[in-house]
């Protein structure tokens, strides 16, 4: 693989990230095809002594969103750094996904618990309009209970799921320290 | 060798050679290199991600040929992380001569 093919691949990778940001990742590759070759180096052995273009955007894709989830941690931010770290390898998909796809569902089935038992009050007193045999006072008071009950796991969630997103923010950036690449990338 | 274990030691490695002196990418490349057997590639992403925690700062300087290099240079910040790595890398160093010198003695 010469420069060019080396550089188109590496754009092509890239694609999805700013321009600014792209344009800083192809300038120091410039720059290390330019002193290599001063140092009498053939485009060939150069490329060929970095390793896969497209591995190497990979890589760049996740230190970008990485960073980015750090700073500003949403949920697109989130998914977009998840999705970035779990295609650096086969890997990597397994032990981030995988742990990502479980707390996610508990986090989902902590939210609707929490929701669906404060309001339950609503729910009751909908019943007492539609069907006001059916209802008693007993069970106004029932759900005026898990009301309470279910502000308290909403509240708990609140700061459950915050610390999650920290601790797996964390987990991703633990991730690239020790498994970057992974066993796909090639060496001389 | 491991190519995980040699990802995670690539850091270090990096860190200990900006103490001495600020390099550019293709000295730093070159410097590693020559020791372990590395993909070249994989070093830029890791300078990019160190810059961005803060642990490097860069700078461009004209070069006598050719356009100007972009040097990295190691932050307060980064030194204190560099002291840390250290530390753990001796400890778990210490901990597997260990192991390999019981197993050894053992036999």
């Amino acid at each position: 693989m010469n420069k060019q093919q080396f550089m188109k691949e590496l754009n092509r990778s890239l694609k999805k990230l700013p321009d600014e940001e792209r344009r800083d990742i192809s300038q120091d590759f410039e720059e290390h095809f330019f002193i290599g070759k001063q140092e009498g180096q053939s485009e060939e052995d150069i490329s060929s002594s970095l390793g896969s273009p497209g591995q190497i955007g990979k890589e760049m894709l996740a230190v970008y969103h990485l960073d980015q989830v750090q700073s500003a941690a949403s949920t697109g931010n989130m998914f977009r750094a998840i999705w970035a770290v779990a295609g650096l390898s086969f890997f990597n998909l397994i032990i981030v996904l995988g742990p990502f796809i479980g707390l996610l569902g508990l986090v989902l089935a902590g939210w609707a618990v929490g929701i669906s038992f404060t309001v339950s009050p609503v729910l009751v007193l909908a019943e007492l309009i539609v069907n006001p045999e059916a209802s008693s006072i007993f069970e106004f008071f029932m759900s005026l209970t898990l009301a309470g009950i279910g502000l308290l796991i909403s509240f708990g969630m609140l700061k459950l799921t915050k610390w999650l997103t920290k601790t797996f923010i964390w987990y991703l950036h633990y991730n690239m320290r020790l498994v970057k690449g992974g066993a796909k990338y090639e060496y001389r | 060798m491991n190519i995980q274990f040699k990802k995670g030691v690539l850091e270090l490695c990096i860190l200990v050679i900006l103490d001495k002196k600020d390099c550019y990418g293709y000295e730093l490349v070159q410097t590693v290199s020559r020791h372990i057997a590395i993909s070249e590639g994989s070093v830029y992403p890791l300078l990019r991600r160190l810059t961005k925690e803060e642990y490097f700062t860069t700078y461009l300087q004209e070069s006598t040929e050719g356009p100007p290099r972009k040097y990295y240079s190691l932050t307060t910040k980064g030194k204190t992380y560099l002291k840390q790595l250290i530390e753990e890398w001796n400890e778990f160093s210490t901990g597997v001569n260990q192991i390999i010198k019981a197993g050894v003695n053992d036999e």
